[in-house]
């Protein structure tokens, strides 16, 4: 273009080299602006199967953890304010350990009115005693007298009336004792009443009553129980298997277990029962109202000792290897058998 | 001769800028028209786009889309967790709720109910608070263009209340989604939580999301589930497809697009087409000239096919440029959001704008083949 | 009729060539069987009225229009019995033209216009730009060189065309009415030209044309009547 030399055109150099670049910054912001559709990996551990089951045939459950000796509600034997409490939440108790005390001034009143009864009894029963005796020497006295004209006939007759009379106050005043002595008795036994001792060892692990309050006897319905305990060493879970699978699960072997919220947390727990009975499966999504038609079977496995991980009423996600069943159509199945059947040995063994 | 035949074409410049915006235009209307037409079916699968983390998707056996589901019974969670090949699975529930914003106005929502404990199901990023939020009782996130449509305004949605279902709900974040085809306002919360919000039913489930063993292929584990579990699990890629069928099937956008693509087809045939064709027209007695000194037909061709190439790559580039321009600049708009140019358009496009050129520029050549070099002494 | 056949080696060699046209269902017969030799060196003119296949003749004779029968040798070349791609080549190396509209490339430069030739035969373009203006000059419009075709006179486009016609030193020129679209003194100073810078010892001219202000420069005059050659000599018979 020397022979031009202001031969400039915007047609032939400046839109092609507009062209060219508008073409790159294309391609560069097509380029940049696709969307990411990567799959990401959680940010948070999801519970997965684990080991050998991670490749197996194998059930899912969710579950609760429970104390082994399942919940136990305390109450009360007898109405009142409660005056003394001696357990808070956490506590692990003996059998016979004292949980708290109901007021007992009643009972206690009329225990002092029942002894005052036999006090009272057992001074009649001397009172009576004395007058007997009295009307018993009396008589002796008549009757060593030979002068029949020394005594009169009526004399002998009240000395003999009196005897009686004493005998008669003796033995009500006895009747009395027994009576005031047996309502001491009772009034002891409800004074024990009052006291409410744990039924076993384990721990407390709710306690919704303060001093002060009144307790009834109709307690539960609405109202919270008094006090739950259970036996935490061990704890239990209870697994729900869907009615559908309960005959893969291979009872016996041990299951996969993880909290909620920490799935990486793995435990194994061993096998305890299935319950006989296969319910209602109650929800565990904390929706009151759900209807629910499916039917779950429970079964229990016994968790190992683990440092606070699991706790009574947390949820619970757990694995457990499937029965080689027949019927399976996929090649694995063969393999789980084998490793199922080894399980259930193990959990039998226990 | 290729010099020449550039400097022929530029020196018509009526003819050039009219050769420019034929192809220009076209590129234009093609690429922008098919760029929308692709964002807006896609919006249909933005439900399995917004959840990055799950390979395959197990619904009831008559759910179509992430919209159209039907709740299963709670235990499928178990049951798919026990299908070898899963890795993980988590409950997800997607449910349509009214909620009341604190002005008292009604408005549709999507409640999406994602794991409790991991939180899987929910958009990979936020815009404002973080994840862990929804951990906060009665906690909802916000979708970007829900906040839009409900706060008015530019106001921080966070902090605001809303009542769902008799039930209080705290906006406490607000993530970056793309949003769905109507774009529905989304409320993200915990599983537990939707359960609250949506009104009850017998079962709630609408979706199992899950997390493929490695060494599994996501096709291989949704056969497996669906085998296994008797309910329907479709690989991501499956059911986003199904969102878009879902789009394509129940809208007239296809074939609206597809009117108006067609038309800048035949806009860009019929006006590159004519001025090619005016142009070569004015010029033939130049190529006859040429042709009777002695240029082969070959070179004439080249020629021809030189100037087409020319005019097609400037326009063409323009096109895309405006297309861009056009994409870039509406990007903040949040009917826009999320909007992309599939790498697939532009070439789609190209291929559209090289028919043109070609067949405009064969017509055109025919007519410069056909002259006789005699023809110039008449 | 008349044959030329004193020199020995003739630039054009037509033996027996007709020329049939189809108008409709008709064949219209424009030459009958020409025989022709045009000698190097000479400005030879073919004149003639319309119709009378002077344009046919000189199409044929320079290889772009092929005879219905008849043998055409250009500098003993039998050129129709060339390939297409051959016969265009031989074009390229050995003949200039000349049109009557000049059809110069509007968008080019005059000396662009003018080094066409030598483009098309692949020499670089800037040399070809050289060589071009150096024709120009030798036509006293070497100054215009830079300047588009529209921005030239009638008479100067006429000079570029034919500085484009001899740029590549062909061995035969074919005019075609070179001063139709010329006034008289244009006219007369292109021909001036042509005749001086165009003949040269080996090379033939040939002009087709009408204009009668110009026919005392030829050396030869064939007149063409009705398809066959009725005049043969260095003057214009005193019937045209």
């Amino acid at each position: 273009m020397a022979l031009l030399p202001e031969n400039f055109s915007f047609s032939r150099k400046v839109l092609p080299v507009i062209a060219v670049i508008g073409l790159i910054i294309a391609a560069i912001f097509i380029w940049n602006g696709l969307p990411d559709r990567e799959l990401s990996d959680p940010d948070q551990e999801p519970p997965r199967a684990s080991g050998q089951l991670a490749d197996s045939a194998r059930v899912a459950g969710a579950g609760l953890v429970e104390p082994s000796s399942e919940l136990v509600d305390i109450g009360t034997a007898l109405p009142g304010i409660i005056t003394d409490l001696r357990v808070q939440a956490g506590d692990f108790v003996e059998k016979g350990q004292v949980l708290f005390t109901v007021d007992d001034r009643a009972i206690r009143s009329s225990l002092n009115e029942s002894n005052a009864a036999i006090a009272e009894a057992r001074a009649s029963i001397n009172e009576a005693q004395t007058a007997r005796r009295t009307a018993q020497q009396q008589l002796a006295l008549y009757r060593q007298v030979e002068d029949a004209a020394a005594v009169s006939r009526s004399e002998v007759i009240r000395a003999e009336g009196e005897a009686s009379a004493a005998n008669s106050r003796l033995q009500l005043a006895r009747s009395r004792l027994n009576a005031a002595e047996a309502r001491a008795g009772s009034a002891r036994t409800e004074l024990g009443r009052l006291t409410v001792r744990a039924p076993m060892a384990g721990e407390i692990l709710a306690v919704n009553i303060r001093p002060g309050e009144f307790v009834s006897t109709q307690g539960g319905g609405n109202s919270a129980p008094f006090i739950r305990m259970g036996e935490t060493r061990p704890l239990y879970i209870r697994i729900d298997i869907d009615e559908a699978d309960i005959n893969r699960v291979s009872m016996g072997a041990p299951a996969t277990v993880s909290p909620r919220g920490a799935a990486g947390e793995q435990v194994q727990a061993s096998f305890v029962r299935a319950e006989p009975l296969v319910v209602p499966k109650t929800s565990l999504t904390n929706s009151a109202a759900e209807r629910v038609d499916v039917r779950v079977l429970q079964v229990l496995y016994q968790l190992p000792e683990t440092d606070g991980l699991f706790r009574v009423g947390q949820q619970v996600d757990a694995f457990i290897p499937a029965k080689g069943d027949k019927t399976a159509e996929d090649g694995p199945a063969e393999k789980t058998a084998e490793s199922g059947d080894k399980g259930a040995e193990q959990g039998d063994g226990e | 001769m290729l010099w020449i035949a550039i400097r022929m074409l530029t020196g018509d410049k009526q003819k050039f800028y009219g050769l420019l915006f034929g192809i220009a235009f076209s590129t234009l209307l093609i690429t922008q028209q098919l760029t929308i037409f692709v964002n807006l079916v896609e919006r249909g699968a933005s439900g399995v786009y917004n959840v990055t983390e799950a390979d395959v998707w197990v619904m009831d056996e008559v759910s179509r889309t992430t919209e159209v589901n039907f709740a299963m019974p709670s235990t499928a969670l178990d049951k798919v967790r026990g299908v070898t090949g899963v890795d993980w699975a988590v409950p997800h529930l997607r449910a349509v709720a009214s909620v009341r914003t604190k002005d008292g106005d009604l408005e549709g929502v999507e409640i999406i109910g994602v794991d409790d404990a991991t939180l899987i199901g929910l958009p990979p990023s936020m815009i404002e608070g973080s994840k862990s939020v929804l951990f906060q009782p009665d906690s909802v996130i916000i979708d970007d263009v829900g906040t839009t449509r409900m706060f008015e305004g530019g106001i921080s949605p966070v902090g605001e209340r809303l009542e769902l279902n008799d039930q209080r709900a705290v906006i406490r974040g607000v993530a970056d989604t793309i949003p769905s085809f109507t774009s529905q306002v989304a409320l993200y919360t915990k599983y537990s939580q939707a359960l609250r919000y949506v009104p009850g039913s017998r079962n709630r489930l609408s979706f199992v999301l899950v997390g493929t063993s490695d060494g599994v292929s996501s096709e291989e584990l949704a056969a497996r589930i669906s085998e296994k579990t008797g309910l329907k699990a479709l690989p991501r890629e499956k059911l986003a497809q199904n969102g878009i069928d879902f789009i394509m099937e129940n809208t007239g956008i296809p074939l609206n697009f597809g009117i108006t693509v067609i038309l800048g087809f035949i806009v860009g045939v019929a006006i590159v087409g004519l001025t090619f064709s005016l142009f070569i027209r004015d010029n033939i007695k130049q190529f006859g000239a040429l042709k009777a000194i002695g240029v082969t037909n070959r070179k004439i061709a080249g020629m021809v096919a030189a100037q087409a190439f020319m005019v097609g790559m400037i326009g063409y580039g323009l096109g895309v440029l405006g297309t861009v321009a056009f994409i870039y600049s509406f990007s903040g708009d949040p009917t826009f959001k999320g909007f992309y140019i599939p790498w697939q358009v532009p070439l789609i496009s190209l291929v559209a704008m090289v028919l043109i050129i070609v067949l405009t520029g064969w017509i055109a050549l025919r007519g410069v083949m056909k002259t006789e070099p005699a023809a110039v002494f008449r | 009729m008349s044959v030329s056949d004193t020199k020995p080696q003739p630039a054009i060699r037509t033996r027996g060539v007709t020329r049939d046209f189809k108008a409709g269902q008709q064949t219209i017969r424009v030459l009958h069987g020409i025989d022709l030799d045009v000698c190097p060196g000479e400005l030879t003119y073919l004149v003639g009225e319309s119709g009378s296949g002077k344009t046919t003749m000189i199409s044929i004779m320079c290889g772009i229009l092929w005879p219905t029968d008849g043998d055409v040798e250009v500098f003993g070349t039998d050129i129709y019995a060339l390939s297409d791609n051959e016969l265009v080549n031989f074009r390229l190396q050995n003949i200039g033209f000349i049109f009557q509209q000049y059809n110069l490339i509007p968008s080019i430069d005059a000396a662009s216009n003018a080094a066409v030739p030598l483009i098309a035969q692949g020499m670089n373009r800037l040399e070809a730009r050289e060589r071009a203006v150096a024709m120009l000059e030798k036509l006293n419009i070497g100054d215009q060189a830079a300047k588009l075709p529209n921005q030239l006179s009638g008479g100067q486009q006429q000079r570029v065309a034919i500085a484009r016609a001899l740029v590549h030193e062909p061995r035969l020129v074919v005019c075609d009415e070179p001063t139709a679209a010329l006034d008289a003194k244009s006219g007369r100073k292109v021909m001036d030209l042509l005749r001086e810078v165009g003949v040269a010892e080996d090379r033939s001219v040939i002009i087709v044309t009408h204009d009668n202000r110009i026919f005392d420069l030829a050396d030869r005059i064939l007149v063409l009547e009705d398809g066959r050659i009725t005049h043969d000599g260095t003057d214009m018979p005193d019937d045209h």
